[in-house]
């Protein structure tokens, strides 16, 4: 494509982003490569100067107290850059922390006077008391967080808080918004914006939108939630792990490796720290102001926050904190990456856990199965391929290249629409109505029951005869749809069948021939009563008894051709035997070709099953 | 008959008036053939064809061609859900067609949401305005449309084979692009992308995806 096109591409992605949901902006962020989880280490750190900017302001009386802040102005420095993120991250983000490290000592001084406030004992205490927490957790068996998942859940539920929140949110989004629709910036091109946002203010508030927007979700929760656990007191921190694990599956966005896991602990235990820290202040009001102010979400308060929250520890309880910090940190990575472990145990990607979660798994789509079933037997033929092995005719692989599974996909939307709209209905009936309806879906599930006989009927198909028979059914279903597709296909390989040269071709040919033809003829089926089921649904007089009877018949002869096929091929496979002596191979063909007609007659039952639903809203 | 070996699948949907040449478009892309008669589609076709994208990422196109059938319109909206591309079909010499794009256009939207499909505005029978017919909509005005609504635009003709597959190729490559931006990416219980389970590499998705889980044993 060249330049112009991508330039077309380029605006309708900003017209998208500007009405972008939170939603997707988080499942963006998840998505998002460790790389850029950096880059928003670093800005949250950033982030945190504009804060405490802020915090200069509305805290002037407060310093007065210059001993102090000037004793701790000079130590503060050190726990922001020993951050274990920091000191984890990439090697390009470091020359940013250091001069945040910097920048911090001018700030601070402020800050740390506002936070003098809070009690050194008490803080320490609350230090030891998460030490020991994290400690005792991080011996607790992984089945335990299983556990703690439900409580936690309920610990979270402060409706006070909740309802906060939804305010925040909106007042974030908000701003999200406008933000977007002038914003040029690509949530995609980090790198760029990595270079840039330590150079100018400008570029380092776009990156600030992306984070508001991207992680907003995230900080808005955890601080909400912390807040709650904070009045409490100091909950363990396995509440916290779980919880994200929660937010994760239930948002169904898919999981997060263990790394970024752990790095979203980090920063959760982060913000936690400094709640606690700052818990004796009236920060509720500071939190909405700063807000207000700054428009900087509630996670950025949070470090803010921990920033000066720290500062105000004395130098003895500063050397045992940060201890504290980064082995609990630990802990939580740690106990992150084992409940992953156990959750994604015999279930990579939690590909069932989520399945279990998200929907009904009641019945299986056959259509999933089959593409199941096609794309392991591509594997295994990619496999063969390399050793040179000559590749196995697959079934559900030459189905899909009929387009069979296609229009059974479709007939399974159709199948699934029809039912929902039943369902409605049921629903908007009662008493005898209802029951009457019910009857009547009942008695035409009746109908549709097929009968297992011609099975082992012996003698010659009779052409005219089944060309009568599908005509008769066709007509009865009076809709604009021509069944010569089927039959000319059976005609077609019946003549390919009666004609073959068995000298042109090996017995394993014959075999992929044949489960060709059968997968070819059950595509042509499927695709009939596909479109069948699509002229019945617009149908303006429907008459279902008819349509009924005549699809069962239809069903029945769509059997017994293929039926009809597997025993011409067989029997060439048989010829094919004795002409070549080689018993024992091609018995195994053969029954192969038996199972594979099994197989078709079954989704052609199942395609028609599919089309009841179809009859029954006809009636109702 | 084994199929080749593909990377991804996207799954494209290609809607718009009645009569303007969707099928045969179709049939140009996956069979380098034009009928000249061919009957109106009943609900939805399906059609297939292996194409590269510049890095030679090989994509499996799974084209859904719905009937353009006023009648069939309750029906061909609930196939667009799974779809991660649209191509927006009128016909260049019929006016009324042309009008209908944005209604076709909020109706696509409406049903793939959540997803954001890549869409492309292609004008089709390019060759009939050669050929002394008499074009109803001119160039600029859908290439005015399309940049409005920030759409690929292009005019083709199924009969020679104009743009045909370029049509199909830019939208593929913007859905590829996007899935390289991370803007795309393969959901369960959405079909519009999915991987090819034979990968070149040698490796598996499903495996890729549980990797970190076994290695960050501590």
């Amino acid at each position: 494509m060249d330049t112009s096109d991508s330039e077309h591409f380029e605006s309708a992605d900003e017209e998208f982003n500007s009405d972008t949901e939170d939603k997707n902006v988080k499942t963006k962020t998840i998505s998002d490569t460790s790389e850029t989880l950096k880059l928003k280490e670093m800005t949250i750190s950033e982030e945190s100067i504009n804060v405490s900017n802020v915090k200069e302001v509305s805290t002037v009386n407060v310093v007065s107290n210059d001993n102090s802040c000037h004793d701790l102005k000079r130590k503060n420095v050190k726990p922001v850059v020993r951050n274990p993120t920091a000191d984890k991250s990439d090697k390009r983000s470091k020359p940013g922390k250091l001069k945040l490290g910097v920048k911090l000592g001018t700030k601070i001084t402020s800050t740390s006077c506002n936070a003098i406030k809070c009690d050194d004992v008490e803080d320490s205490k609350l230090k030891s008391n998460y030490d020991n927490k994290t400690s005792s957790s991080s011996k607790t068996n992984i089945d335990d967080n299983h556990k703690t998942c439900i409580s936690a859940l309920k610990d979270i539920k402060n409706e006070e808080n909740l309802q906060k929140l939804d305010k925040r949110e909106e007042i974030v989004l908000d701003e999200e918004s406008n933000m977007w629709a002038d914003d040029e910036w690509e949530p995609i091109s980090s790198t760029d914006n990595k270079l840039t946002n330590k150079e100018t203010n400008e570029t380092n508030k776009t990156v600030q939108n992306n984070f508001s927007s991207g992680w907003g979700g995230w900080g808005n929760w955890d601080v909400t939630s912390l807040l709650s656990t904070a009045t409490m007191g100091v909950t363990t921190i396995t509440n916290h792990v779980s919880q994200g694990l929660t937010t994760v599956l239930e948002s169904g966005i898919g999981v997060p490796d263990p790394e970024e896991l752990a790095r979203l602990n980090k920063m959760e235990g982060k913000s936690k720290e400094s709640i606690e820290v700052d818990e004796e202040e009236e920060e509720k009001k500071e939190v909405d102001s700063k807000n207000n102010k700054s428009g900087v979400p509630d996670l950025t308060f949070g470090l803010g926050s921990f920033v000066s929250g720290v500062s105000q520890i004395t130098k003895l309880v500063e050397s045992t904190g940060n201890k504290v910090i980064s082995s609990g940190l630990d802990t939580l990575e740690t106990i992150g990456k084992k409940t992953m472990e156990v959750l994604q145990e015999g279930d990579p990607g939690l590909k069932k856990k989520r399945a279990f979660l998200k929907i009904d798994a009641d019945k299986p789509v056959l259509s999933h199965i089959l593409r199941e079933a096609k794309e392991k037997a591509e594997q295994e033929n990619r496999l063969a391929e390399e050793k040179h092995v000559s590749k196995k005719a697959n079934y559900e692989t030459l189905f899909d290249d009929h387009q069979g599974l296609a229009h059974l996909e479709a007939l399974e939307m159709l199948s699934r629409q029809c039912d929902i709209k039943l369902k409605t209905l049921l629903e908007s009936h009662s008493g005898a109505d209802l029951i009457e309806m019910q009857e009547t879906l009942s008695q035409i599930k009746e109908l549709c029951e097929l009968t297992d006989e011609d099975e082992d009927e012996k003698e010659e198909l009779d052409e005219s005869e089944i060309k009568e028979k599908i005509e008769t059914a066709v007509t009865e279903l009076n809709v604009s749809i021509s069944y010569n597709k089927l039959m000319s296909t059976w005609k077609d390989i019946s003549h390919w069948l009666e004609n073959l040269d068995l000298n042109l071709y090996s017995a394993a040919q014959l075999h992929e021939e044949s489960i060709n033809i059968l997968a070819q003829l059950t595509a042509v089926a499927v695709e009939l009563f596909h479109k069948t089921g699509e002229l019945l649904l617009i149908k303006e007089h429907r008459s279902t008894v008819d349509e009924a009877d005549s699809l069962v018949q239809l069903t029945t002869t769509m059997t017994t051709l293929i039926s009809d096929i597997a025993k011409k091929a067989s029997n060439k496979l048989n010829e094919k035997a004795t002409q070549s002596g080689s018993k024992d191979n091609v018995n195994q063909f053969i029954t192969n070709v038996y199972f594979e007609a099994t197989n078709s007659s079954s989704y052609i039952k199942n395609a028609f099953e599919l089309l009841i639903p179809v009859l029954q809203v006809g009636a109702v | 008959m084994v199929e080749p070996i593909f990377d991804y699948q996207f799954r494209l949907i290609l809607i718009g008036d009645s009569t303007v040449g969707k099928s045969s478009l179709l049939k140009y892309f996956t069979d380098g053939k034009f009928a000249e008669l061919s009957d109106p589609t009943v609900g939805v076709d399906f059609f297939a064809r292996l194409i590269e994208v510049k890095d030679g990422t090989r994509i499996k196109l799974q084209l859904w061609d719905t009937a353009g059938q006023e009648r069939f319109r309750s029906i061909t909206k609930s196939y667009y859900r799974n779809s991660v591309g649209a191509l927006l079909v009128y016909d260049i010499c019929n006016r009324a067609s042309f009008e209908h794009i944005p209604l076709w256009m909020a109706e696509a939207k409406r049903h793939i949401e959540p997803h954001r499909p890549v869409f492309a505005l292609v004008g089709c029978k390019l060759d009939l305005v050669s050929n002394g017919g008499h074009r109803e909509v001119s160039k600029e005005e859908a290439k005015a449309f399309a940049d409005q609504n920030g759409l690929y635009h292009v005019e083709t003709s199924a009969r020679k084979g104009t743009n045909v597959e370029e049509a199909f190729r830019s939208v593929t490559q913007e859905v590829y692009n996007r899935i390289q931006t991370g803007e795309y990416k393969v959901e369960d219980g959405w079909d519009g992308i999915k991987t090819g389970f034979t990968r070149p590499n040698g490796l598996d998705f499903n495996l890729v995806e549980a990797e970190p889980a076994k290695s960050s044993c501590c």
